[in-house]
């Protein structure tokens, strides 16, 4: 596994998982207007 | 009683949510996606593939959310009907047709692949599929593709003649659960079924990749084939793919289908929302949870684990084998060189690709539902007792003329991927230039719980429609010539074709009739009424 595959890896993972944290706790924390 | 199609509603918000996530999420995302990616260019590969989820995918979405939406406001939940109103006529409303042949046409498929996940997880839950690992690799794997074969029939017509019964019990057990969690309605069949199926298939991905990021070095003669080289046989990047147009057009492709835009699916699901739901950011919230089991979950496990036990050697055909070849021949090879624990690990994962499969299969029997008591005027029951006939006589077909499973994948190539892009673009158009790019973003942010950046107005108006053009005419040139000559060849595709060609025209009949019955009714489907009405 190279730095770069690490990099990614890393990269990708973090997107995926930071988007879907942040919609959860708008889905769960936000009212609506 | 079940409720009736115009008075169902989505009881939590979460619970569309899920059931749109559930819809995307699919075999796809575990066994399609690691493959294309390290076919393509491994890291490297995310580059064009995110690239496609920002500027197609969750934009098509948020058209269809919106769409889908409006059109429930009006009292439609079909596709024909929303894109007529949407779209302002006739010739709107004839293509949404295609929204509604797409979900139907791929379910007489999907049960009997989900069949399988079934079968597979049965199989490993009572000791496997016989593989001895003290053979050779190549042997292992004749085995694995001999019960693949025997188990869906692939050997010749019929799946009894060519495979076994007990693929037919799994199928009708899989139709039988899909048919009544749909009759059961929206609200108390659909929601909470996925609000159980999500979380539970969340953990059985956790527990596989537990399992596999744990592995280590598992043969201490084979060093190299370790948890870290595997993962680096799918990550490492190739940036010299990038140069590649098939690169682009394998991410994009996978960004499309994976999401489930353009099938006619959140359409209809959307249309259950109340006037004032957000949209905006429940399509982001499944969206992106589909992403999550996709890149989270499917981009870690599958080639990961085939590489720790089969080593690089033997990767390049587990890849070349597609997406049934990795799931169904390669893995269970893997699972048996896993020891005691493998039959469980195995156990788990094909449960896994069975709550993928049946959270997305329920979502396609919805839309002719729907459509079905909306074009001609009857009740859930009645209509209920049309779909499953049709999707009987689907599958049958499908199960009879099973050899090679040419059948079934022609039904795949020109419905499950080519009327996809159709659709897709036919509903990018409605929204940002039909319905207009101003009408529609102020539609989609009403009850909205977080804005669209600013950015995304030229981006869905320009951007969006030429990427999927480019992208439609990028995968006709690659793929038609072949396509049309082997339905020209082959008899079997020739049949399939027919079944397409013969749901069609069975659609446009009901479409007909049923612009003739809301228009008496009053209702607003050529969309003349002002906006708000």
């Amino acid at each position: 596994m190279t730095v770069l595959g690490w990099t990614f890896l890393i990269v990708s993972l973090a997107f995926v998982w930071g988007l879907t944290i942040w919609c959860y706790y708008k889905v769960f924390t936000v009212k609506g207007p | 009683m079940s409720e009736t199609s115009s008075t169902q509603q989505w009881g939590t918000r979460i619970g569309v949510v899920l059931a749109v996530a559930g819809s995307a999420v699919g075999l796809g995302n575990f066994l399609r996606f690691p493959g294309q990616a390290a076919a393509n260019g491994g890291g490297a590969f995310m580059i064009p593939y995110f690239c496609a989820l920002l500027l197609v995918g969750i934009p098509v979405g948020w058209a269809e959310w919106t769409m889908g939406r409006y059109g429930g406001s009006k009292g439609l939940h079909s596709a024909p009907s929303i894109l007529g109103l949407v779209g302002g006529g006739r010739s709107w409303r004839n293509m949404g047709v295609i929204g509604v042949l797409i979900p139907l046409a791929v379910s007489f498929y999907y049960t009997y692949l989900e069949a399988w996940c079934l079968g597979y997880f049965w199989q490993f839950a009572n000791g496997g599929i016989g593989i001895d690992i003290s053979e050779p690799v190549a042997d292992q794997s004749a085995r694995a593709a001999e019960f693949y074969g025997h188990f869906t029939g692939r050997g010749a017509n019929g799946v009894i003649a060519g495979g076994s019964f007990s693929t037919l019990v799994f199928w009708g057990i899989t139709f039988a659960v899909n048919i009544w969690l749909v009759f059961r309605g929206i609200s108390k069949g659909i929601e909470r079924f996925v609000r159980f199926a999500m979380p539970a298939m969340a953990i059985c991905a956790f527990v596989v990749l537990i399992r596999v990021l744990t592995l280590g070095t598992p043969d201490p003669a084979m060093p190299e084939q370790n948890v870290v080289n595997g993962l680096g046989y799918m990550w490492n990047p190739d940036f010299s793919a990038l140069t590649n147009a098939q690169t682009w057009l394998a991410a994009a492709g996978q960004i499309f289908f994976s999401l489930s835009v353009g099938f006619g699916v959140i359409l209809n699901y959307a249309s259950y929302l109340r006037k004032n739901d957000d949209v905006v950011l429940s399509g982001l919230t499944a969206s992106a949870t589909n992403e999550l089991f996709e890149v989270g979950f499917g981009g870690m496990i599958t080639i990961t684990a085939s590489f720790v036990f089969l080593g690089a050697a033997n990767m390049i055909g587990a890849v070349q084998g597609g997406t049934f070849g990795l799931g169904f021949t390669t893995l269970p090879v893997v699972f048996a060189h896993m020891g005691a624990a493998g039959n469980v690990v195995g156990a788990v994962f094909f449960f896994m690709l069975f709550l993928a499969a049946i959270t997305s299969s329920i979502s396609m029997y919805q839309p002719p539902l729907a459509f079905f008591q909306e074009s001609l005027g009857w009740s859930r029951k009645a209509a209920t007792a049309l779909m499953v006939s049709l999707c009987v006589i689907g599958s049958f077909l499908v199960m009879y003329y099973s050899r090679d499973g040419l059948f079934w994948s022609t039904i795949d190539d020109w419905v499950g991927t080519f009327l996809i892009f159709v659709l897709a673009m036919i509903q990018i158009v409605a929204f940002s230039w039909v319905f207009g790019i101003d009408r529609g973003w102020e539609e989609a942010h009403h009850g909205a719980q977080i804005r669209i950046p600013r950015f995304y107005r030229p981006i869905i108006k320009y951007v969006t429609p030429t990427y999927l053009l480019v992208i439609f005419a990028a995968f006709c040139w690659q793929n038609l010539g072949t396509w049309v000559q082997s339905v020209l060849d082959e008899p079997l595709r020739q049949g399939a074709i027919a079944l397409i060609v013969a749901t069609g025209a069975m659609l446009f009949v009901c479409t007909k009739v049923g612009e003739r019955r809301l228009r008496a009714a009053g209702l607003d489907i050529d969309g003349r009424m002002p906006a708000g009405d």
